[in-house]
């Protein structure tokens, strides 16, 4: 099964392959019957259909039951364009998919604010709002009759620069256009950008850690997956020729909701395979058409249960995130892990009566502490004496209820996480935050996300400055992998690995993020003891580099000989603050933490989590 | 003067069964925190069922009881099979979209079977012409019924959660379900009760809505759960009253503006609200912002 599936994706990779079969369409289409290729043509449009959800939805994690509105947009976009004003389809097409773009721009405002269930029902209700508008606007949109004449091939009214388009040309382009999609979403789901959607998916916490801006990570998301909606829209308008408000209901959401998941949500393969069966299968299969419904219902029901990978998942290998060419080039030169020094400049953290209420729960209380540079510093307490809130409040998770933030002496106070993180405060956190089904290497990388600047277009292009980018920043990644010792599971999906390598994993993404100052909640928490004297290495070796570093550990075995300064918090407020020798003695905290019995007690007491 | 207020009453009737409907949602969602996206397929399975007995025969009230044991059955099965391994695999991704599913393939299932034409819906609440005159308005019967009725099982079911032994539970598993379990409560149970009798809710708004309405097809329910939604958002999910309110507001107001802008936009000014409400303030009228750390 695993061999099948390597070759299929080996076969599916194969630029001679699928060069080979671009080629003999473009070729077959003069030998096929008119009726063929316009089936062809509908399976094209489906497949660019599907890249669109692949972007919100597999990657980004958006929910959308309301697709149908930016493909009528680009529909009706084009049609009108074209149609009513007699601009060229050079012109109107383009401008149809940004048209769908801009309203996905748009509804990304309200729908950012919004999660899972609502974000369902308020993308339903915008399908709906669509479709009225789409109804009643008649001098526009030809309302309920629709509007008739839009130019196309079909038809033979499709011109494009004074020459008629065929169908088999108008297929043609159409498969250019879809092949140079596909490459364009392949390459995009392999880039910085691509990786970002996919982490704000999976923890938006985990995202702004790293600086990577959640907001304008979702913005960009609706408005690509807007614009290929709306190109699959405005092709989908000239293979037809006629637009009626009925092409557009929440039946053509769902339709492409079955093809995307079917498909495989993170799958490009499988989407192409689903998309290309669900638009044959009606023209191949009559009976087929009757229980359509039925079956499209019952494939929601069941697939995102017991087909969680869809048929990519059946057929492929899973996906991989980083340009394979890429990770062979860059693995021809060796950065040594002291590229860490250059960022790291001494910065020292400073907290000055700081606060933090939650409704009528004081979680810290007016804490002032300084975080030396050169120094590793440990926050010890009891659960819920609020070490992870003030971890939160330096790192910028939330602002404090009163108080003040400094980075040496730049008052930092009420910075967002990722403004934060920009800055060079790096934080990991209790329960690793990770993209489950990257591998080590692919969820490390995600820590460069700000150190690298190219966009989405140079993304999805494969641009040098691009290229150029990610070869440097797999460099690193490599350099960084072997100081941790994990190199051995760098390209196995962490999901698979056990819990000791997942937190390595995370401490590798901070440390890609280039950290001045790096916080860690609970680092050795369920590690072993070799793990543990490991990662006592990897920090010693960090303060050697200059990077500031302050845990949170309950572990004191692990403590006694790394730390520098511990500060022992407890219910909010500091109880104790200097050498770990001298804590164990301090009467204070034998009586508040440790108990009686003394200080072993505490070896390895994990908490609730209340991060 | 007359036209304003035979709105407002026929708004008031129409948004006091959209806020059964809410109130059947809340039901599921204070149990697992999911909400059945197929709910439209089951208001017209009820209906449905109840013209289709009475057309062969069944009394009317028979019909009605066969056609709410029926969707209450459909409350299990779509908790068994779709919401319950949904939520042991997947995120909210998967039950929106399993339940969604399941409406389809109801949907589909009914159109298959018994056509997609709109079926006459039999008089079971007084006639179409009945009314009563108060204060020199005359006010048709059915839609004072169909009030009534809503607004009295909203009250009753009110005072069920609140005043008994199985409210206090269904508060207690919407608080903490992890909890509840260690307490020992039948947490399966109250969960799959909670479906059955979200359908039963639903089921019966779906009666009230084709008694008004007259008719009923196989895609009859769609909108009526959209405007669920819009209730249960509009009042903030898991509010009662809330629901009652954000119902009554959604009627009359769709009804005065059907009435004095366009028939066209009395759809669209549901839907306007919904996504507006969300994007604005999404726990709604009544819900409060929960208080938590990160």
């Amino acid at each position: 099964m695993n061999q099948m599936r390597e070759r299929l994706t080996w076969l599916f990779n194969n630029k001679y392959a699928q060069l080979g079969l671009v080629v003999g369409l473009l070729f077959g289409a003069s030998y096929m019957q008119g009726g063929t290729v316009q089936i062809l043509s509908f399976a094209l449009v489906s497949i660019l259909f599907a890249q669109s959800i692949y972007i919100l939805t597999g990657m980004t994690g958006q929910i959308s039951l309301g697709h149908a509105a930016f493909f009528g947009v680009g529909a009706y976009g084009t049609a009108i364009l074209s149609k009513t004003l007699g601009l060229s389809l050079l012109v109107s097409v383009p401008l149809a998919g940004m048209l769908a773009s801009l309203v996905a721009f748009i509804l990304s405002y309200p729908a950012g604010r919004v999660k899972e269930v609502y974000l369902a029902m308020m993308t339903l209700g915008f399908g709906q709002i669509f479709l009225e508008v789409a109804r009643e606007w008649t001098s526009l949109t030809g309302g309920v009759m629709g509007l008739s004449g839009v130019p196309s091939a079909s038809l033979g009214t499709l011109l494009i620069l004074g020459a008629k388009l065929t169908t088999q040309d108008y297929f043609r382009s159409l498969l250019l256009i879809t092949v140079g999609a596909v490459f364009f979403v392949r390459n995009f789901s392999q880039s910085r950008i691509g990786r970002s959607l996919f982490i704000v998916h999976n923890s938006e916490l985990a995202a702004g850690s790293v600086g990577i801006d959640r907001g304008r990570t979702k913005q960009l998301a609706y408005a690509l997956s807007g614009l290929f909606a709306g190109f699959a829209g405005a092709f989908y308008a000239h293979l037809v020729g006629y637009l009626g408000p009925d092409s557009f209901t929440i039946s053509r959401s769902i339709e492409v909701l079955v093809i995307a998941i079917v498909g495989g949500l993170w799958s490009i393969g499988g989407q192409i395979i689903s998309a290309i069966f669900f638009t044959l299968l009606p023209e191949q299969l009559q009976i087929f058409t009757q229980y359509q419904f039925i079956v499209y219902g019952l494939i929601l029901t069941f697939t995102l249960i017991l087909l969680r990978q869809g048929i990519g998942g059946l057929l492929f290998a899973p996906p991989r995130f980083i340009r394979p060419h890429l990770r062979a080039e860059a693995k021809r030169q060796r950065i040594p892990s002291e590229f860490l020094r250059s960022h790291a400049n001494s910065t020292q953290i400073s907290v000055k009566d700081i606060t933090m209420k939650f409704g009528g729960l004081v979680a810290v209380d007016n804490v002032s502490i300084d975080i030396p540079a050169h120094r590793i510093t440990a926050l010890v307490g009891p659960n819920g004496s609020g070490k992870s809130t003030l971890v939160n409040l330096i790192s910028g998770v939330f602002p404090p209820t009163a108080g003040r933030v400094f980075l040496n002496d730049a008052d930092v106070t009420g910075r967002s996480d990722v403004a934060m993180a920009k800055l060079g405060i790096i934080r990991t956190f209790q329960d690793p935050r990770l993209v489950p089904h990257f591998t080590v290497r692919e969820n490390i990388l995600l820590g460069a996300h700000s150190q690298m600047t190219y966009g989405w277009f140079a993304a999805g292009f494969g641009l040098p400055r691009a290229n150029q980018q990610e070869r440097l920043a797999l460099q690193q990644c490599d350099s960084i992998i072997e100081l941790l010792e994990i190199a051995d599971v760098a390209d196995q999906a962490v999901e698979s690995l056990p819990y000791g390598y997942r937190r390595m994993t995370e401490i590798g993404r901070a440390l890609m993020a280039r950290p001045k100052a790096i916080l860690l909640d609970e680092p050795a928490a369920g590690l072993s003891d070799v793990e543990m004297s490991r990662l006592a290495e990897v920090l010693k070796n960090l303060k050697s580099f200059g990077i500031t570093i302050l845990l949170i550990e309950h572990h004191m075995d692990f403590l006694t000989d790394l730390v520098d300064e511990v500060v022992v918090l407890d219910s909010g407020s500091i109880l104790f603050r200097g050498s770990m020798l001298d804590m164990r003695k301090d009467a204070g905290v034998i009586a508040a933490y440790l108990g009686m019995e003394g200080v072993d007690a505490v070896d390895g007491g994990e908490g609730v989590a209340h991060a | 003067m007359d036209f304003f207020i035979s709105l407002v009453i026929a708004g008031a009737s129409v948004g006091s069964v959209y806020a059964l409907v809410a109130v059947g949602l809340n039901l599921t969602f204070w149990t697992t925190k999911t909400l059945h996206f197929g709910q439209g397929a089951v208001m017209m399975l009820s209906a449905m069922s109840t013209a289709l007995l009475v057309r062969h025969g069944f009394s009317e009230i028979a019909s009605i009881f066969l056609a709410l044991a029926l969707v209450g059955l459909m409350g299990v099965v779509v908790e068994r099979i779709a919401v319950r391994p949904a939520l042991k695999t997947t995120g909210s991704m998967g039950w929106v979209i399993a339940t969604l599913g399941f409406g389809i393939v109801l949907q589909g299932m009914t159109a298959r079977f018994f056509g997609s034409q709109a079926v006459a819906f039999p008089e079971v609440l007084f006639k179409v012409q009945d009314a009563v005159v108060i204060g020199g308005q005359n006010i048709s019967m059915q839609y004072l019924a169909v009030f009534c009725i809503s607004v009295l099982l909203i009250v009753v079911l009110e005072t069920l959660t609140r005043r008994t032994v199985l409210g206090t539970a269904i508060q207690g598993i919407a608080q903490d379900i992890e909890l509840a379990v260690v307490q020992g409560l039948p947490v399966n149970l109250i969960v799959s009760g909670s479906f059955v009798l979200s359908g039963i809710l639903a089921g019966i708004a779906g009666i009230l809505v084709a008694q008004i309405g007259g008719t009923v097809d196989p895609a009859f329910g769609f909108e009526l759960v959209l405007s669920g939604f819009v209730a249960a958002v509009l009042g903030g999910m898991g509010s009662s009253a809330g629901a009652l309110l954000g119902g009554i507001i959604l009627g009359i107001t769709g009804k005065l503006v059907g009435g004095y802008v366009s028939t066209a936009a009395e759809h669209g000014i549901a839907f306007a609200l919904l996504v507006l409400m969300l994007a604005i303030r999404p726990q709604g009228f009544f819900g409060r912002v929960e208080v938590s750390k990160a």
